[in-house]
């Protein structure tokens, strides 16, 4: 029989939404408003996801007495505790995601900021492939990092809302957490676009010479903006790695940062909203698949090449038919529209 | 009259060419200095080392700070900006996807709203950035721009282009002004309106010029001194009567 969990769906389609626009809003800040070519995306997320799954398991095994000597969190023994002990202590559980949160937070960001401020200074086209070795050179690090789980990676990792007996309830919770880091994320970045910092990185963006020459410390703006980015991306990591309840080092491969990139050219590089629409087709089209392949029974088709297919097309497409992506960048709001509004009236009087 | 820049003995070698090879002049306070010469004489070059987008081989460039000249050679550009010069380029640099208004309202260094923390407390920037509006509202009007306040740059003619690569160092407390030939492309009219308003700044303003331009028939009706290079090296220099009578120049020019 064919059942549709429509509700199902709309939870895991919204959950994985606000992980990914968190992504893809900081990224068209860093990309598309700074012109700083971010190839390297995942490292951030991924160091964030890595941040909350390592301080959760271990935080959790030794505060409930268990020697993590002897059964470190991806044994064995150590999972079996993990999913007994996980759920016990409600505000544990909830000071482990405050805690991984801002830690994430800042760990990715200054690790955004050390990454590409010498970088930077080099020039721009290298930044985004440096951005990307760095990336596949943690992947590959932790790949063969044992108390991180090496390329099992770690498992059962107690999440915030653990404790919460009725599962639809405990999504929906975690789906309101998610939307609200989200709404964080659009505030913070449509407050940083539309004001004078957003117009200096429209320059910097339009002409870094030009820029320089009226004295913009480029390297260390671009690195600041770098700094908050990566720091967001890491809160979406902490997301992810709840969401999940394990991470692994195959979850952070190049290709994620590409699809990221694929939302921000679909919506419009440079407009916020954009970016939301462009996370909620991208990850809609993923989570149909997934929900829709193995109904079909198709199996020749592996729905993952599908998404890169859809996902593909459907850019072609936009840009075709705007080359600017769906919503193309608008005008900076700040309170000089206003003096300039007053004085045109003013003068036409 | 004090002196407000001063090249010494600098030089720029790019492999065998020798792009400037030991120029020194000084530019006045309150000076409309030209500086003209052949194509490829080392004229963009020697803009190029007082702005710190190359350290000079050899020699130094000096500028006035209160009543002491320093060594600003070596700084990088955002630093020489800071010290009170602004460049204008030959072929314009301009953030093309701003408005004419944004163009000018990017120029002040250490707006409030540019710290990224101030910039999400809207109330903590919204009263510099009237002001600031208000200034470039001014500074339109006085060009007579006021109608392109909120174009975008590719609206703009090629004189109104260079116009407000020159005005918008008037959004800061720069003191000299270096432009690359501000009349190329520009039509006559057009361009003798530009160095009337050039006059005008250094005169209301207290500002001073030194301006590379290839059009001697417009720039030598204004400047009061012009420096001739040729070569990398300084051929001859003087009030513009005496520099476009000096044989020196005129063969030069017509190229031998
Ligand atoms: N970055 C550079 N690399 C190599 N050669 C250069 C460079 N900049 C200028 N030159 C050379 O230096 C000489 C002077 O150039 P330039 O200063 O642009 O002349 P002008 O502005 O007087 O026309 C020319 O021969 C030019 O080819
Ligand atoms: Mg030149």
């Amino acid at each position: 029989m064919i059942g549709f969990d429509i509700v199902g769906f709309m939870i895991s389609w919204l959950t994985l939404f606000g992980i990914y626009a968190i992504l893809s809003l900081t990224l068209n800040l860093e990309s598309g408003t700074a012109g700083i070519t971010n190839f390297g995306k995942v490292v951030f997320y991924g160091v964030g996801a890595y941040i909350s799954a390592t301080l959760t398991t271990y935080l959790v095994l030794m505060l409930n007495g268990v020697n993590v000597g002897e059964k470190p969190p991806y044994s064995v023994d150590g999972i079996i505790l993990l999913g007994e002990l996980g759920n016990k202590n409600p505000l544990l559980n909830i000071g482990l995601l405050v805690l991984s949160l801002v830690l994430a937070f800042i760990i990715a960001g200054v690790l955004g900021y050390l990454l590409t401020y010498p970088i930077l200074r080099v020039g721009p086209a290298f930044v985004g492939f440096t951005l990307l070795s760095s990336g596949e050179l943690l992947r590959i690090f932790l790949q063969h990092y044992e108390p991180v789980g090496a390329s099992k990676g770690l498992m059962a990792i107690p999440t915030p809302f653990g404790w919460v007996a009725e599962s639809r309830v405990r999504e929906v919770a975690y789906l309101c957490l998610v939307l609200g880091l989200l709404a964080l994320t659009y505030v913070v970045t449509y407050k940083l676009v539309n004001s004078p910092l957003g117009r200096t990185l429209r320059a910097l963006r339009d002409d870094e010479i030009a820029a320089l020459c009226l004295g913009k410390h480029v390297p260390r703006i671009k690195a600041t903006v770098l700094f908050i980015g990566s720091g967001f991306a890491g809160m979406a990591g902490v997301l992810l790695a709840y969401y999940l309840t394990s991470v692994n080092p195959n979850m952070f491969v190049p290709a994620v940062t590409f699809n990221v990139w694929a939302m921000i050219i679909l919506g419009g590089f440079g407009n916020l909203k954009g970016s939301l629409v462009g996370a909620a087709i991208v990850t809609f089209v993923d989570r149909a698949l997934t929900f829709i392949t193995p109904q079909l029974g198709i199996t020749v088709i592996s729905p993952d090449y599908l998404r890169w297919v859809i996902v593909g097309l459907l850019i072609v497409v936009v840009l075709i038919v705007n080359p600017k992506g769906l919503f193309p960048e608008k005008p900076i709001k700040t309170p000089a529209i206003d003096v300039v509004l007053e004085e045109l009236r003013g003068g036409s009087k | 009259m004090s002196v407000i820049l001063e090249v010494r003995d600098v030089a720029k070698y790019f492999g065998g060419v020798k792009a400037l090879d030991g120029v020194s002049l000084t530019v006045p306070e309150r000076g409309l200095i030209g500086l003209i010469g052949p194509n490829g004489s080392g004229k963009t070059t020697l803009f190029n080392v007082i702005t710190g987008f190359y350290v000079p081989d050899r020699g130094s460039v000096l500028f006035r700070e209160s009543n002491d000249l320093v060594r600003i050679d070596g700084l990088n550009p955002n630093e020489v900006f800071k010290k009170g010069i602004v460049r204008t380029f030959q072929i314009p640099r301009l953030f093309n996807s701003l408005t004419v208004l944004e163009n000018l309202l990017v120029t002040p260094l250490g707006q409030k709203g540019e710290n990224p923390v101030r910039a999400l407390f809207r109330n903590s920037w919204s009263k510099q950035e009237r002001e600031l509006a208000s200034k470039a509202i001014e500074l339109l009007k006085t060009f007579n721009m006021l109608h392109y306040v909120n174009s975008k740059i590719s609206e703009l003619s090629a004189a109104h282009i260079k116009m407000l690569e020159t005005i918008r160092g008037l959004m800061t407390p720069a003191k000299l002004y270096l432009l690359d030939e501000p009349a190329a492309g520009v039509d006559y009219a057009m361009a003798r309106e530009l160095f009337t308003y050039v006059r005008k700044l250094r005169d209301e303003h207290n500002l001073t010029f030194f301006i590379i331009e290839h059009r001697l028939e417009i720039l030598m009706e204004y400047v009061d001194y012009v420096y001739v290079l040729h070569n990398g090296k300084l051929l001859s220099e003087g009030k513009p009567q005496e520099v476009i009578s000096d044989p020196k120049v005129i063969e030069a020019y017509i190229g031998v």
